[in-house]
């Protein structure tokens, strides 16, 4: 769905039971049962072929399967093997070409989440926006067919992460979402890093909104200069210095955001409605001296061109590279990324001048990403996601899953500091509880808002061994088949698995 | 200490961080009452506590007579309080300040949260949890947190007891793992196992006993179990709410404070020498206006008081003394001041907890004055 003005919107008539937060908040009981007519039969129909892996290990299409989708449906790794790994990638990798009117229907009721220009968001019920925001994210993840651009937002959102808790983030990360992280995360990484930085979220998380020199003594605020460099691109050690933050952080005073009362930082610069939060450039509040970064001279009196000075000089480091290779490897390698691995997608990186497709195809081509298969474990958000995708679930992604997410400490834009929920294992190795008993209640129907069901699911998949091979992306064990059918829960088991903790 | 040694050994050295949250701003004149100071009764000639009826600390303060089941405590100088306390908001907003009071400051994610990340990776599935029905702020972004009502929650076979082989099937297959996932679920098992051998119907500790019909008092009743049957509980958000006493504030405080002072005795009498690794930690958003209003209540205002209890706190001390009610040192519209920001005074608390060298990071953006607690 394209960006739309409330006031189209309305004109259109169709969203008028979206007109204002307290309409939203007496109709949201009306919305639940209506979803299910507005989003109907979200689970995929079970028709086509089904046949699962009959391999003993990961396959190369189980493996590409389990890194780079949120996991495998019924049917998906046939429907994938059939057409080759490669298509497969090529059609993953050019989003725009998948027809995705399922996802669509499911999220096209949560209209708020697309309102332009931002300010009209400021209307909205604060508390509401974020929790929409989660469940759209959510119901993205296990629905949309564009995966790979899926697992890709989730991975840009933890790298220019941003905590809708703080200040007005909670209006401005749902714009944060839809022009950096999505408009870009299958990109050029420079287009990325120059909308994050003019991101209103992102000017208050990380307190560009502040960064002001209106007098020679001011100090310029180092906080988005800081973690642009020691998060963003070059990496902690990345060669920078704290000379180069104070000289980044000059190099952008006076970028901040229109406010609604006088906030001391946007000037006499107060906005009508519609513009609040929209990005501007105070060139009173600009130091416009000479400045060095990392080695460069930026001359005098450039302005607002400072901005892009700098993030031509960050982006092109060739510590970013590096930086973004080792995360990328991270997260779809190993926790401890093979340095091969990490060449490779540097090359790629670097040769394709920071574009994220041929980064990725580089990462993927390497032999260390084809032996990794069933190594990684899975982070929260991927285990319930992929467990829901397994068991061809219908869900509203709303609190009863939210409350799992919770006692396993990922819930989507949760995570407080700038540096993004963690990759490694160790981090989540403590939700294993949690993982067992949503196992437990999902094959047993017992999550609010979310149901299976699972002897159709078998019966339509050819019987128990065919329902653990897609939900393992193998044929089981012997002794996983055999544990399946003692524990007295085949599902649950399989779910709770250490094989479907992995990926 | 390794990552998974926690509960696969038995410590009792670790440390647990109760949080009580008074919500609607509590009258800390009320709870903790300058007795002696003639301005509060000039200021509060129908509210005030009145010096024969109140229990007294010391010179100058007494305790609302409904909280006197705090008095042993106080006389084992196990219990500190501070006057004057509250945050830097002063919109005298509920909201807000409760709001940048969870977060500790103008920053994302809870302080709380911040403390147990502070503490490295988590030991236990049971690190953090709120008797709530979501997460409060001050644990949002914590590393694992759970939102609870009863401990049945935590059991893996709610509702599944048809399947007894479940367990032991799962185990089977863990244990054919390598070494750190074998680890993790037996961390887990062991959690388990810890949750399940709890007697939910067990008589409390030291004959202590819970208002069975307070669900304030059922709530610590469930912390102090986890805490007893050692599940590894860093951290436990509890609130108490109610406090707004714009209207007959005698009514509505009188039954709050009495179940706050006897589930706070009850807890601490059932956890016995298990205080000594236990804190409670009782604040509230804001306190109320000095002067009363017609109402026979009081408006929103600053300062209030804060609770510290067990834990090793240097009891028996009302922190930082007492400004009196004159009108210059009266803020705003006539409000006790705050004097101690409560970060301040969770700073030396949270040291005790395992974070001496993370305060910084727990309160960032604060230049922070630890009282002697």
């Amino acid at each position: 769905m394209s960006p739309i003005n409330r006031r189209q919107f309305v004109v259109t008539g169709v969203g008028a039971v979206a007109l204002s937060a307290a309409i939203f908040k007496s109709v949201q009981g009306w919305l639940g049962e209506a979803g299910q007519y507005l989003g109907t039969n979200l689970a995929r129909p079970l028709h086509g072929p089904l046949t699962p892996p009959s391999a003993a290990d990961l396959d190369p299409v189980a493996h590409l399967l389990n890194r780079f989708t949120f996991g495998a449906g019924p049917g998906d790794h046939a429907r994938v093997s059939a057409m080759g790994a490669e298509a497969f990638l090529d059609k993953q990798f050019a989003p725009d070409t998948i027809d995705d009117a399922v996802c669509d229907r499911a999220i096209a009721r949560f209209s708020e989440a697309w309102w332009e220009p931002l300010g009209e968001a400021y209307e909205e019920d604060d508390e509401a926006l974020t929790p929409l925001l989660r469940r759209v994210t959510l119901l993205r993840a296990i629905y949309s067919k564009r995966q790979l651009l899926e697992v890709m937002c989730e991975f840009w959102s933890d790298h220019f992460n941003i905590d809708p808790g703080k200040g007005d983030c909670r209006f401005a990360k749902i714009d944060d979402d839809r022009n950096v992280v999505r408009a870009h995360a299958l990109g050029n990484f420079r287009d990325m890093l120059r909308a994050s930085a003019l991101s209103p979220a992102m000017l208050w998380y990380l307190d560009g909104r502040a960064n002001t020199r209106l007098t020679p003594e001011e100090k310029p605020n180092e906080n988005y200069a800081r973690e642009l460099m020691e998060l963003h691109t070059l990496g902690v050690h990345g060669g920078y210095t704290q000379e180069d933050v104070m000289e980044v952080a000059r190099c952008l005073t006076g970028w901040t955001i229109l406010a609604k009362k006088d906030d001391g930082f946007s000037g006499n610069l107060l906005s009508p409605m519609k513009d609040r939060a929209k990005v501007v450039f105070r060139k009173e509040a600009h130091d416009d001296g000479p400045k060095r970064v990392l080695g460069q001279d930026i001359p005098a009196g450039l302005g607002e061109a400072d901005l892009d000075r700098v993030i031509d000089i960050v982006a092109t480091h060739p510590s970013t590279a590096r930086f973004l290779a080792g995360k990328l490897c991270a997260r779809f390698i190993a926790d401890e990324p093979p340095a091969a691995a990490v060449e490779a997608a540097e090359k790629g990186f670097t040769d394709s001048k920071g574009d994220i497709k041929t980064t990725l195809r580089a990462l993927i081509a390497t032999p260390e990403f084809q032996q990794s298969a069933g190594t990684k474990f899975k982070r929260p958000i991927h285990f319930i996601v992929s467990a829901l995708r397994a068991t061809n679930a219908q869900t509203d992604a709303d609190r009863g899953i939210l409350s799992y997410l919770e006692r396993m400490g990922q819930v989507p834009f949760g995570y407080p500091t700038p540096d993004g929920y963690p990759v490694a294992a160790e981090a989540w190795h403590t939700t294993l509880l949690w993982r067992w008993k949503f196992a437990l209640a999902l094959s047993n129907n017992k999550i609010d808002g979310t149901s299976i069901q699972r002897d159709k699911l078998t019966n339509a998949l050819g019987g128990d061994d065919a329902l653990m091979a897609t939900v393992l992306n193998r044929r089981g064990s012997e002794a996983e088949s055999d544990a399946a059918l003692q524990s007295g829960d085949r599902l649950a088991l399989l779910l709770a698995s250490p094989a479907f903790q992995h990926c | 200490m390794g990552t998974f040694g926690h509960l696969t050994q038995e410590q009792d050295d670790s440390r647990t961080l109760v949080v009580v949250f008074l919500r609607g701003a509590a009258d800390g004149l009320t709870l903790v009452a300058p007795i002696a100071d003639d301005d509060y009764h000039r200021l509060r000639p129908r509210l005030a506590v009145k010096a024969s009826d109140a229990v007294p600390l010391d010179g100058t303060f007494g305790l609302h007579p409904k909280l006197a089941a705090l008095e042993a405590a106080w006389k084992d100088g196990d219990l500190a309080i501070a006057h004057g306390a509250g945050g830097e908001s002063d919109t005298r907003s509920h909201f807000e300040a409760q709001d940048l009071m969870e977060h500790g400051g103008p920053v994302a994610g809870g302080w709380l949260a911040r403390f147990l990340r502070a503490r490295g990776p988590v030991q236990s599935p049971l690190a953090a949890v709120a008797l709530a029905p979501t997460l409060p702020a001050s644990l949002s972004g914590a590393p694992s947190a759970a939102a609870f009502a009863s401990l049945d929650e935590f059991s893996l076979m709610e509702g599944s007891e048809h399947l007894p082989h479940f367990p032991d099937q799962l185990r089977r297959l863990y244990e054919a793992e390598g070494p750190t996932m074998r680890a993790a679920a037996a961390n887990t098992f062991e959690a388990l196992r810890r949750i399940e051998s709890i007697d939910r119907k067990a008589s409390p500790g030291h004959g202590a006993e819970y208002d069975a019909n307070d669900p304030f008092a059922r709530g610590l009743r469930q912390i102090a179990l986890l805490i007893k049957a050692k599940v590894g509980l860093d951290a436990a958000s509890v609130d108490l709410g109610g406090w707004d006493s714009h209207f007959t504030q005698q009514t509505l405080l009188e039954p709050l404070m009495s179940r706050l002072g006897n589930g706070l005795a009850a807890f601490r009498q059932d956890l016995g020498p298990r205080m000594a690794t236990t804190t409670v930690v009782v604040m509230t958003e804001f306190g109320r206006r000095v002067g009363e209003n017609t109402a026979f209540g009081t408006d929103h205002g600053r300062g209030s008081a804060m609770f510290v209890l067990g834990g090793g706190t240097k009891g028996g001390q009302v922190l930082g003394g007492w400004p009196g009610l004159h009108p210059e040192t009266l803020e705003g519209p006539g409000d006790l001041p705050v004097w101690n920001n409560y970060r301040n005074i969770l700073a030396p608390i949270l040291a005790r907890h395992g974070t001496p060298d993370s305060l910084g990071e727990i309160f960032p953006d604060f230049s922070l004055n630890p009282v002697s607690l």
